[in-house]
């Protein structure tokens, strides 16, 4: 359980620290440091259990049936990083209670840092690479937060987001990489993986998941082309760059690189693509460190050039140069560290990190000063420092190599080069600005920094200097413990000795340094006065640039794409939507063809043929004219609605045709309460341009091949013997057990009454909706006032007739004889309804036609007496009507339950009543009751709803004195 | 016959299409409910035709499909007719309301193209 | 005393029918209607999941519950069926609505009348329509949810939601449409209507007919297509969903779902591997019809800043995710989806619900600029810096701002909703896509040779798509965050009410929940997935039920019955 408790301790800690209070610096510090302490104390003890090669090992479950488990897993090389990484967390937490402002917000900060110490504890100890990428990914989020701590500014947004993106995308990479690898190896655990080198490297897929985890580790580590985010980055706090950009984060690639190197290594594509970019990565960095003003910044472009040197030595397909490179992330996580430290107090001290500006500092601040001289002569590679140590094996390294004769020759000259460049931006940051005459015009009177703040610099630096000096007892086992596992388990010959003698690595150092400081002082002069802007030759390449244009690009881009594959016009819509299932049924049954049947048809009948002459007339002269004669094209359209119907009487379907003539009726009545509400159209003579005559010719072939197709189908199934359909069984049943002689509405209010519910129900919910709608409605302004034939007689009219606009009854007034009809007609219409409704079992009928005749009876009273009247007269509860109808129709299906049958299976009642005798009473009637109300009370509620507008808005136009 | 039902189902069809494409809600609404005629039809004629065979039981002659139509369709076409009814009305109060809110009768809401 | 047990399957859709019932019978008294939905929706879910649990038992390969409405025999009367998959549904969206109806009493409700009458009605469409096993009847539920979906998305009325509701329902009469053709086609051929039994018939179908089979089903899977929002079939969706009022867009997010369910239920059944001479018909339009989806939904991520608009084309990106990934055919793969289908949905319900919050806490109108463009002046430093304060470059001074607690909370849940949808770590989003792609690259399961070095150019394609829509969607997501929460004005603290942030912590806690005990769901999921694959299970418990017999007539009683 140690490891667990190791893993969950910072994140837990994290938690806790989010919950202190805003100003509790103190509090919030002291917990975040004992939290770090334990860490490091933790991993410290477990050293004895990897030295020499053991693995400690805890796994539980948490995925396993996609071959996914929570491994934590410590070797030495993991033991190493967990220690930079506790370690330095823990230096760095304490140096930040002093850095950061009391008014900083601590709770934010320091619960981040823990969550990143956590995330970048997981990542060193997984121990299976999905795991990896998950923490991979958590160490961006969590970075790319922290980064934005000063979230107010700008370039604290702008450098956020940028790592974010860049470490997120290599992030992704990694993920593709890990999951090919994963299939390569046939297991994601890491134990597995790092056993099965010879396979993944002969395996055919190599290359491409080479690529992807290198995109991963690259990205991480800042190395060319993707190290432009780095030096953005450093608008994080100080203390967050010291931990983030020195000893952990950056790390967390090359970790990657070591990691994975007994299994990726050896293979001409890792030499050339990992060495090649190390190689870039080294020299860029370090040429553009020299010309930073910033210290910050030259402190980022410097780390960028050494992960590029220890890119560089795990590329070089080499044992010896792998524990170099172990090495060098130790000592550059140590001297690196400090640095940021340091240039941190200077900057909180004088207010500056400008290196024109800043002079002579060493008066003033002598020890900040002694410690960043030591460090950064560490970092340039003077002997009796640990940076001096990991640069020789290097210089050896290149020389040693073996392969193109330009390589043999080239490396070692290139990394001479970049010895010399370290020398230059190291002076520039320790001699250029604690030496020479003090700067006077600093933003703060410099002075030492509070010790507590210099503190973690001088364990740092001291050990630095230790390892220096004392490499093989201070430092001889970690390493050995770090590197095993990296070489694979066979340790190369090497001796950690400060003196090897005058070789060729010693040359190279002196050359180094010599050069350096010729350089330097060539160049100090002109970039203490600011003429060198930005670095020669390739001040022009700027990778932020790049990615803001790329960035940019791809909105463009997308907005683009949206345009030309989206729409927003309904036109367009459904264009594509009928379109396409035009296209998709063509398609479908292409292959096997849409052939008639041998059906013997029936007669044509030249009656019927001349009906549907008219019908079809009637829907294109209603398609003809729905523009500008919409009543015209409603009356057409009804006609081929009553050919329809016609159809339906003439092919044995009379419930068909009783329904659909009711439906046109109210459908009819519905169009004419709505049309007073539309804007007049009139006929106006359009140029008919080309864009025009292009849609309309485009939407009419539309038109007719979806015609030509529904016909096909149509006439290609009329004219197939029946299929073997499961109706037989409908119409066996019906009486024996339906209880009834009409199929059809057996099936309606029994076999399918299941269907039916849901029909009434969507009656329902459309009524609501109407209803809902409605009350929000205002009709536009031009049709407030009355209709024509109303306006035409004046209201002062005298006259022995009441004025409608002013009579409660319209009956009143000249609609006398049609309304006392109409009122004549109520009883006998609602007689019709219910004969209609009892013959439905038996007889054509039922519940729907009965509900929409009486409600047409009713609406035909809201058309002559008018709407007060009618609601004056007698009260209508639409709403409960629907109600109460959707209750008979459930609560009559949950009575079966009683009697042990599923919902709704009805049950018939012998009842012996007297004079009528025996009768049978199913209990689908009830349902078809329940059918009944929930349409009479839909119906009614949306005509109603309708009808109220005109109104309303005469209320409206009365007040508002529109006439 | 059935050529005719075809033909008829295949012009109630296109018309309803063109409607549909067409910028006027008022046009779309048409278009609407000639297509759902043309669909009730589609959905009918799946039961094949026969006359005189009403699916209403009478004493005597056997039940089966020789002698009776297919009743199975005639209920879907029923259950199919009511739901589009309610969906005229409510699309019917939609375009007045976004006739309301919006000046123009235009589907998109604005004047659009003629 | 009557044994309830079987009667439960229906009970899902009952219940939200007799709420909305009751509530019309109520009338105006808004706090009952509200309580009660509340507790309805509740109760819903607690049913749901004891319907899950009683068809999830380990081991068993397929328990499917079969319910007669009607009490007819099985290919004759209307069938529902509870497997894996539909209880899986039933749970999701009891889920999805119960928090949508908590958020709804914040303010939402008052809006306009019939509010939770039409979201119930909705409920019972969605269960109705996960539940039942005759292609009719499903179309009857669609039209039960399109109904009250339309209500519920004109709640609040306004241009933008009338506008954008006008296209939305356009488009939607004409899907059910193509519905009823497809569906009457299929009739036609087969002479059937339930779903078990359509399976067992579609392999004998003559070869003559062949044709017409398969142009309805291509009908019918355009209307389903439609639903699930495949481009070029899916315009109609960020208009409207954007619209919404928040509660009702969390709701929509179960919608699209609907439409892959129906895929995922009919597809696998009647063009299985076994449909003879139809086997597997139209896999290659979903798999390239889902990819299509992807990409632009990705698209549409990157070029919009509008949060809701990102919360709208997310939900694209699910949908066509999902569709690409069913569209293989193989059982691991679809249960992964089927994992990405429960987080997706739950995020993408959680940032709807999120999105009003953020709007209304920004005083200022979203104002659509660069990073760049939005400096704000700084507050006036003071003349003498104190000591300990740290300076920035132009010397001015640099202190963090606090942010408060409730815009932390808001915080806090938008990166979590940005990491499920980017399926980032450390939430179930990542999980499901690493399920997915695992099995895309391993479809016998990892460590059996073969598979990716001859995987299709789909799946690779799939592999590249889901990985870039995630970079993408990573890179829209914290521009759109950045703008809202990092924007350097010192805002006031938003005010937020418990009933607002109780649903989206939920279902947020759902996400965390799917995260931690993922391999139960995982487990579920391939059990679900593998039962779709082999559809005979479903086809003989669908056919060997039996309706209950009759008893001997009591004519005594006057009782008589079938």
């Amino acid at each position: 359980m140690a490891l667990t408790f190791l893993l969950a301790l910072p994140f837990i800690g994290s938690v806790i620290a989010a919950l202190l209070p805003t100003n509790a610096r103190n509090a919030e510090s002291t917990w975040a440091g004992v939290v770090a302490l334990i860490c490091v104390v933790q991993v410290a003890l477990l050293f004895p259990s990897v030295s020499n090669g053991g693995v400690i090992r805890e796994e539980s479950l948490w995925l396993p049936s996609v071959g996914l488990n929570l491994v934590i897993r410590m070797d030495g090389l993991a033991w190493m990083l967990a220690m930079l990484v506790t370690g330095i967390g823990a230096l760095v937490v304490l140096y930040a209670r002093y850095y950061m402002s009391p008014a900083d917000p601590a709770p934010r900060f320091f619960s981040l840092l823990l969550a990143f110490m956590g995330a970048m504890m997981g990542l060193v100890l997984s121990g299976n690479l999905i795991q990896l990428v998950f923490f991979w990914e958590l160490t961006s989020l969590f970075s790319f937060l922290l980064i934005g701590y000063w979230h107010h500014r700008a370039d604290a947004r702008r450098g956020a987001r940028m790592a974010l993106i860049v470490t997120g995308a290599g992030g992704l990479g990694l993920l593709a990489g890990v999951l090919l690898l994963g299939h390569i190896v046939g297991s994601y655990d890491l134990d597995a993986v790092l056993a099965s080198g010879e396979i993944v490297r002969a395996h055919p897929l190599y290359p491409v998941m080479l690529v992807l985890v290198l995109l991963g580790a690259f990205t991480k580590s800042a190395q060319f082309p993707f190290h432009f985010w780095l030096p953005h980055a450093m608008a994080a706090p100080t203390p967050v760059s010291a931990y983030l950009h020195s000893a952990t984060m950056v790390k967390a690639g090359v970790f990657l690189l070591a990691r994975l190197w007994p299994v990726l290594a050896g293979t001409e594509q890792w030499f050339w693509i990992v060495g090649g970019t190390g190689l870039c990565t080294l020299l860029l960095g370090a040429y553009t460190a020299m010309f930073q003003t910033d210290l910050k910044r030259l402190l980022a472009y410097s780390t960028i050039s050494h992960l590029g040197l220890i890119t560089l030595l795990l590329g070089l397909n080499s044992p010896l140069a792998a524990v170099a490179a172990v090495f060098h992330i130790m000592n550059h996580a140590t001297f690196k560290a400090s640095l940021f430290m340091a240039a941190g107090n200077i900057d909180h001290e004088t207010g500056t990190r400008d290196i024109r500006r800043l002079n002579g500092l060493f008066k003033v601040m002598p020890i900040t000063g002694t410690l960043a001289m030591v460090a950064s002569a560490a970092m340039a590679g003077v002997p009796l420092l640990n940076g001096f140590l990991s640069k020789e094996m290097f210089f050896a390294e290149t020389i040693y190599i073996s392969s193109l004769p330009w390589v043999e020759f080239g490396l070692p000259v290139a990394a001479t080069l970049a010895g010399i460049f370290a020398v230059v931006y190291s002076l520039r940051f320790s001699y250029d600005i604690f030496f020479g005459p003090l700067s006077t015009d600093l933003p703060r009177e410099p002075h030492e920094p509070p010790i507590w703040m210099r503190i973690p610099v001088d364990l740092l630096v001291l050990a630095c200097l230790v390892v220096g000096i004392f490499p093989e007892i201070s430092i001889g086992p970690a390493l050995r413990t770090a590197a095993l596992p990296v070489v694979g388990g066979v340790l190369p010959e090497y001796n950690l000795a400060v003196w090897h003698g005058f070789n060729a690595p010693m040359m190279m150092s002196l050359v180094a340094i010599g050069g350096g400081i010729l350089v330097y002082l060539w160049l100090r002069n002109p970039l203490e006065r600011g003429r060198i802007k930005r670095p020669p030759l390739i001040g022009r390449l700027d990778g932020k640039r790049v990615f803001e244009r790329t960035l940019a690009g791809a909105n463009g881009v997308a907005r683009w794409a949206l345009r030309f594959f989206g729409t927003n016009r309904l036109q367009s819509q459904l264009f594509l939507l009928i379109g396409v299932s035009v296209l998709a049924a063509t398609l479908a049954s292409w292959g096997r063809g849409v052939s008639w049947g041998e059906r013997p048809l029936i007669a044509v009948s030249p009656i019927f043929a001349t009906l549907w002459l008219v019908g079809m007339a009637g829907a294109i002269g209603a398609a003809w004219q729905a523009k500008y004669h919409r009543l015209a094209a409603l009356t057409m359209m009804a006609v081929a609605g009553l050919a329809t119907c016609l159809t339906f009487v003439w092919f044995s379907a009379p419930d068909l045709a009783l329904t659909q003539l009711a439906v046109e009726v109210v459908t009819t009545v519905l169009f004419l309460l709505g049309l007073r509400w539309l804007p007049q159209r009139i006929p106006v003579a359009v140029p008919m341009t080309r864009r025009t005559l292009l849609r309309r010719s485009r939407d009419l072939a539309l038109a007719l091949f979806a015609g030509a197709g529904m016909a096909t189908l149509a006439y290609a199934m009329l004219t197939r013997p029946f299929a073997q359909s499961i109706s037989p069984y409908f119409l066996t049943r019906t009486l024996a057990e339906g209880g009834g002689t009409n199929v059809v509405n057996v099936l309606l209010v029994d076999f399918r009454s299941f269907d039916t519910l849901g029909e009434i129900t969507v009656l329902a919910a459309v009524a609501l909706t109407v209803y809902a709608l409605l009350r929000r409605f205002r009709p536009p302004r031009e049709s407030l006032q009355f209709p024509q034939q109303q306006r035409v007689l004046p209201p002062e009219l005298v006259t022995d007739l009441i004025n409608p606009r002013t009579a409660p009854d319209t009956a009143l007034g000249f609609m006398l004889v049609p309304a006392v009809l109409a009122r004549l007609l109520l009883p006998v219409a609602i007689v019709v309804a219910i004969y209609l409704f009892m013959r439905g079992h038996n007889e054509s009928g039922g519940g729907f036609v009965a509900g929409l005749v009486a409600s047409v009876a009713l609406i035909l009273q809201y058309i002559v007496a008018g709407t007060q009247w009618v609601e004056a007269h007698m009260e209508l509860r639409r709403s409960r009507w629907i109600a109460i109808g959707l209750l008979l129709a459930v609560v009559t299906g949950l009575g079966a339950l009683a009697f042990g049958y599923p919902f709704l299976t009805t049950h018939t009642a012998h009842l012996q009543l007297p004079l009528i005798g025996e009768l049978h009473v199913p209990s689908a009637l009830f349902f078809d009751i329940g059918v009944f109300s929930v349409v009479v009370g839909a119906t009614l509620l949306i005509l109603t709803a309708l009808a109220h507008q005109s109104v309303r808005s005469h209320r409206e136009s009365a007040h508002s004195g529109v006439p | 016959m059935e050529v005719v039902v075809a033909a008829a189902i295949g012009v109630l069809t296109a018309a309803g299409v063109w409607l549909l494409l067409r910028p006027r809600t008022f046009q779309v609404i048409a278009g609407l409910s000639v297509l759902s005629y043309a669909v009730n039809l589609f959905i009918f004629s799946m039961g094949r035709l026969s006359i005189d065979k009403e699916p209403v039981l009478e004493a005597g002659v056997p039940q089966d499909l020789m002698h009776y139509t297919d009743p199975l369709p005639q209920a879907l076409v029923l259950t199919a007719i009511v739901i589009s009814f309610a969906m005229t009305g409510l699309f019917l109060v939609m375009l007045l309301a976004s006739r309301g809110l919006t000046v123009t009768d235009h589907v998109d809401g604005d004047k659009g193209d003629v | 005393m009557i044994a309830w047990l079987p009667h439960l399957i229906v009970a899902p859709i009952l219940l939200p029918l007799l709420t909305a019932i009751v509530m019309l019978l109520l009338g105006d008294r808004r706090r009952w209607k509200a309580a009660i939905n509340l507790g309805s929706s509740a109760l819903g879910l607690v049913l749901a999941i004891a319907l899950l649990g009683s068809v999830h038992s380990h081991g068993v390969p397929a328990v499917i519950g079969v319910y007669l409405p009607s009490n007819w025999d099985v290919p004759y009367g209307i069938v529902l069926a509870l497997d894996r998959l539909s209880a899986l549904m039933l749970v999701l969206s009891a889920i999805v609505g119960l928090c949508s109806v908590l958020f709804s009493l914040a303010r939402w409700d008052r809006a306009g009348v019939h509010f939770h009458p039409l979201l119930q009605i909705q409920l019972m469409g969605l269960n109705g329509a996960f539940l039942t096993g005759d292609l009719f009847n499903l179309f009857v539920f669609f039209e039960v949810l399109l109904a009250a979906s339309y209500g519920l998305l004109l709640h609040g009325s306004g241009r933008a939601r009338v506008q954008s509701g006008l296209h939305y329902i356009a488009v939607n009469l004409v899907a059910s449409s193509l519905f009823l053709v497809g569906a009457a086609l299929i009739y036609g051929v087969t002479g059937t209507l339930n779903m078990a039994d359509l399976a067992r018939k579609i392999p004998q179908v003559a070869q003559a007919d062949r044709g017409l089979l398969h142009a309805g089903a291509a009908i019918l899977a355009i209307a389903f297509l439609t639903k699930a929002a495949m481009w070029p079939l899916n315009f109609w969706l960020v208009p409207a969903y954007t619209a919404a009022s928040a509660p009702v867009a969390a709701l929509f997010a179960i919608m699209t779902k609907v439409g892959v369910y129906t895929v995922l239920r009919l597809w696998p059944l009647l063009f299985s591997a076994q449909a003879g001479a139809s086997a597997l018909f139209g896999a290659d339009v979903l798999i390239y019809g889902g990819l299509a989806t992807l990409l632009f939904g990705t698209m549409g991520l990157l070029a919009s800043q509008h949060l809701g608009r990102l919360a709208g084309f997310s939900t694209i990106v699910s949908a066509g995710t999902l569709l690409a990934a069913v569209g293989f055919g193989q059982a691991p793969l679809t249960a992964g989806a089927l994992f990405y289908l429960l987080s997706s949905t739950l995020a993408i319900s959680a940032l709807f619900l999120l999105v009003e919050l953020i709007e209304r806490s920004r005083q200022a109108p979203s104002v659509l600029l660069a990073d760049e463009a939005d400096e704000l002046p700084f507050p006036p430093d003071p003349l003498q810096p104190a000591h300990d304060v740290n300076l920035d470059d132009e010397q001015r001074v640099v202190i963090g701002k606090a942010i408060p607690a409730s815009l932390a909370f808001l915080g806090l849940s938008f990166i979590a909703c940005a990491l499920l949808i980017a399926g980032l770590p450390p939430l179930s989003g990542f999980l499901a896509k690493f399920t997915m792609l695992s099995a895309l690259l391993n479809p016998l399961g990892l460590g059996s040779p073969g598979a990716a070095a001859g995987m299709s150019g789909a799946g690779w394609s799939l592999l590249v798509l889901i990985i870039g829509s995630g970079l993408l969607s990573m890179i829209a997501l914290s521009r759109a965050g950045m703008r809202y929460f990092w924007a350097p004005q010192d805002r006031l603290e938003p005010r937020l009410r418990i009933v607002e942030c109780a649903p989206i912590v939920a279902l947020l806690i759902a996400c965390v929940w799917l995260t931690v005990r993922a391999d139960p769901v995982m487990r579920y999921a391939q059990a679900a997935a593998e039962s779709l694959q082999q559809p005979s299970q479903y086809i003989d418990a669908v056919l060997s039920a039996r309706p209950v017999p009759n008893p001997p007539a009591l004519t005594t009683i006057g009782e008589g019955s079938r």
